[in-house]
């Protein structure tokens, strides 16, 4: 069974067919993932604002919180 | 289940699922190289049955070395591809064979000069030492350096031994012992060809590590290629090598479309 | 606000980016100068003077090693070390002894290889000359990279990894693979420095190109990409436009990338199946191309009007645009019908230079007039100088690119062309001759970028000039702040 899978596997023209199964799966699950549920995509974006968090220049205004912005 | 968020907060997570990213198109596209025996086809004289693509004598060798010190592949290329305009300005396409003793191989990328895949043959010593030494004095209209340290250095050969025993271990097939010159039978009755046998006497004694330094001193004596027999110049390393680039295999000797079944 | 900036100066381990900012600066300058000479002696060939040392053969590596591991490298080390601090708002690890480590090791290093290459020390491998005791210095000092840049994100105080990071870690471990495999070689002797490659024709033109093509696609994109992602959205001050985006094409570029290197060897003696795969992997890499430049440009949508005000913005957005172009350009070039006529001509060359001149410089350009007056706690010198430079720069690429297109383009026409007999209707030296007038026309292209260059240097000395003359009077620093 293992073996005969081998042989299959082996030729090019099934091999480049399984890869891109895999492959383009792997794409598509990354894409679903990203952008299929509402809090995830809000969570995601939110890390948008990693660059400001550290702004001690502009410190004195982050009384009014830069997330705030859009 | 994996979350991306894993990966996000995770820095070893991160650093194993981008070196899986990255790693997949490298080995698909590299490894069966090695492994597939039609990357590098077959090539022996139909009539005498030896191999017809050899490595380099010492003294093509050292004018190699010389080839890559100056740059040359910076503006030269040594890969001529299956078009029409490419047969008639350079000659029959490369064969991967002709390549298979080249470490580091030099296909190049640029052409700011010719092809110079096939360039053996096909000019006399006397033009290209005249060219190297003076381009715009053979073809006016040239951009390429002069080169004539080349004439006035001698050629340090002192360390052809060691270069060849480099390349050995790169898998070369220079020799150094008898078995491998003569070839040899191992304990399971396996036979190992020797360079006689696959290259022939002529090219295998230029093979054997043990007579490098006679084989250089004797092939840029018999050629003169610098036209100064007084000394053993860069100039005569390199014109040799220029001199056989394109010439080991005699595509007369085989159908015009013999080749096709390989590519 | 000076109070908190001197806060983080203290908390940050800034000397060590100030060192390999202006080591950007001075290899910038030197390698673009090499490259301004070498197109010269291109287009006047007297300018090789009969001195093997100078000829065009031995310098081009100058060039090429100069920008890309002179310029380009230091400047990825000063802003990844910059970024990394930042984001994970965190003091760089390994105190200041291993940060220093690879500033010297990284910058030796070249100064051997550089000064090895007029001396003809070279493997005669494309982007990958340095000879293999140079290569094993090297691939020291990258592993202390990466293990600094570890530790920092392990230690980080900022529970997420902001994308930049990603970018610069998949550049990290890309390079790692790459300059490792690409350079097994055999020296002849451990007293000498020639070495003979472990692989040979096919097999080592495959390694070679599949190393020479991802030096482009992660040392020269995908860190740059991590500048761009912190850099672009802090001049803006606007978070990027998606960070969705960011993920997707981040692991879609990290994959595609290593696939595409066979290009550059369509119709060789190379087997079809990987050039062919090559070939459909890179009309792919456009999509993921351009959502990092979406990504990019978008990032300003709403304050178009920085692009009018802040030159610092316009050499970023034009350096994502010349990205977009040439992630365009790249695909189309590697269709095997396109690829026939392009390969082995200027227009490589051209199509290089918009994306290591118009995307790689003026994203580091842009992003060292943001980060500069920053890590010295001061502001810059002239902004009208930047507006110089980034004309000087923005009119040299544009005429670069186009010269090379025409000597491109044109000598691979004439190379092809046939008289009404079947007859090459060309010899070779008729289109070197043809290449003459765009020659110069690189060369003087070359020549407008420079000067940027140079503008850029006496703007960021005076910037300098003047933070350590704040320094020492703390008052007025106070004051003017």
């Amino acid at each position: 069974m293992l073996a005969e899978f081998w042989m299959w596997i082996t030729d090019l023209g099934n091999s480049k067919m399984v890869a891109l199964v895999i492959f383009f799966t792997t794409f598509v699950g990354i894409v679903l993932y990203v952008y299929s549920n509402k809090a995830r995509s809000e969570r995601l974006e939110s890390y948008r604002y990693v660059p400001f968090l550290d702004d001690d220049e502009y410190k004195p205004q982050e009384v009014s919180p830069k997330q705030g912005e859009k | 289940m994996l979350k991306h968020e894993s990966i996000e907060t995770n820095s070893g997570l991160l650093i194993v699922l981008t070196l899986i990213a990255i790693g997949i198109g490298g080995l698909v596209e590299i490894v069966p190289l090695h492994y597939i025996d039609s990357t590098i086809e077959d090539v022996k004289d139909p009539q005498t049955g030896l191999e017809m693509v050899r490595p380099y004598s010492p003294l093509e060798l050292r004018g190699r070395d010389i080839y890559i010190r100056e740059g040359c592949y910076t503006c030269h290329s040594q890969m001529i591809r299956p078009f029409r305009d490419e047969d008639l300005r350079y000659g029959h396409y490369s064969l991967a064979a002709e390549s298979k003793y080249d470490h580091p191989f030099q296909w190049g990328s640029k052409r700011t000069g010719p092809d110079l895949a096939r360039v053996g043959a096909k000019y006399s010593n006397a033009w290209h030492t005249q060219h190297l030494m003076a381009p715009r004095s053979v073809v006016p209209e040239s951009i390429m350096p002069n080169y004539p340290w080349l004439m006035t250095t001698n050629l340090d050969y002192s360390d052809v031994a060691d270069r060849m025993i480099a390349l050995k271990k790169v898998g070369v097939p220079y020799t150094l012992t008898k078995d491998e010159y003569a070839g040899w039978t191992d304990d399971k009755g396996q036979k190992h060809p020797g360079t006689l046998e696959r290259f022939g006497e002529q090219v295998a004694n230029t093979l054997d590590i043990n007579r490098a330094e006679d084989s250089l001193l004797a092939q840029a004596k018999a050629g003169n290629y610098d036209g100064d027999p007084s000394s053993i110049s860069e100039m005569d390393a390199l014109v040799a090598y220029l001199q056989v680039l394109g010439t080991m295999v005699d595509f007369s000797k085989f159908d015009e479309d013999y080749f096709i079944q390989f590519r | 606000m000076a109070h908190s900036a001197v806060v983080s100066s203290e908390q940050y381990n800034y000397e060590i980016v100030k060192k390999f900012a202006i080591a950007a600066i001075v290899w910038g300058i030197a390698g673009m100068t090499t490259g301004v000479y070498i197109a010269s002696e291109l287009a006047w060939p007297f300018l090789n003077f009969d001195i093997a040392q100078i000829t065009f053969g031995r310098l081009r590596p100058v060039h090429t090693s100069g920008v890309i591991f002179g310029f380009g490298g230091n400047a990825l080390f000063a802003t990844s070390y910059y970024i990394v601090q930042r984001t994970c708002q965190v003091r760089l690890a390994g105190g200041t002894f291993w940060p220093n480590f690879t500033f010297w090791g990284w910058n030796l290093a070249l100064i051997v290889a550089g000064i090895g290459y007029t001396f003809g020390i070279s493997q005669g491998r494309e982007y990958a000359e340095p000879e293999w005791y140079v290569d094993i210095a090297i691939a020291v000092v990258w592993v202390v990279y990466f293990l600094i840049y570890t530790v920092t994100l392990v230690r980080r105080n900022q529970p997420h990894i902001y994308v930049a990071n990603w970018f610069f870690m998949s550049f990290i471990l890309a390079t790692a693979l790459l300059h490792i495999f690409n350079n097994l070689t055999m020296p002849v002797s451990l007293l000498g420095a020639k070495s003979y490659s472990l692989f040979s024709g096919v097999q080592d033109a495959m390694t070679q190109w599949w190393y020479g093509h991802n030096a482009v696609g992660f040392f020269l994109t995908a860190a740059f990409l991590g500048m761009m992602y912190y850099f672009v959205p802090k001049q803006a001050g606007r978070p990027v436009y998606s960070y969705r985006l960011s993920i997707v094409h981040f692991w879609a570029l990290s994959f595609m990338y290593m696939w595409v290197g066979t290009h550059h060897l369509h119709w060789t003696a190379i087997p079809d199946w990987t050039s062919s795969l090559a070939a459909v992997f890179s009309i792919l890499l456009l999509m993921p191309s351009w959502g990092g430049m979406i990504n990019g440009i978008m990032t300003l949508s709403g304050a178009w009007d920085k692009l009018r005000t802040d030159p610092i913005m316009m050499f970023l957005i034009t350096s994502l645009s010349f990205y977009g172009m040439s992630t365009f350009e790249g695909p189309m070039m590697s269709l095997k019908s396109v690829n026939a006529l392009s390969h082995y001509t200027d227009w490589t060359v051209g199509h290089v230079h918009s994306g290591a001149l118009g995307w790689v410089a003026m994203v580091s350009i842009g992003s060292f007039y943001h980060m500069i007056p920053r890590i010295w706690n001061t502001t810059i010198y002239s902004t009208k100088l930047i507006y110089t430079h980034f004309f000087l720069a923005t009119i040299g690429v544009i005429l670069y690119i186009t010269a090379l297109w025409v000597s491109g383009i044109g000598q691979g026409l004439m190379l092809r062309a046939f008289d009404e007999y079947g007859n090459l209707a060309y010899t070779f030296v008729e289109t070197v001759v043809f290449m003459h007038g765009p020659l110069v026309a690189r060369a003087i292209g070359g020549m407008f970028f420079l000067s940027g260059m140079f503008v850029m240097a006496y703007n960021v000395y005076m910037t300098i000039a003047r933070a350590k003359q704040e320094e020492k009077t703390p008052v007025i620093a106070a004051a003017q702040a």
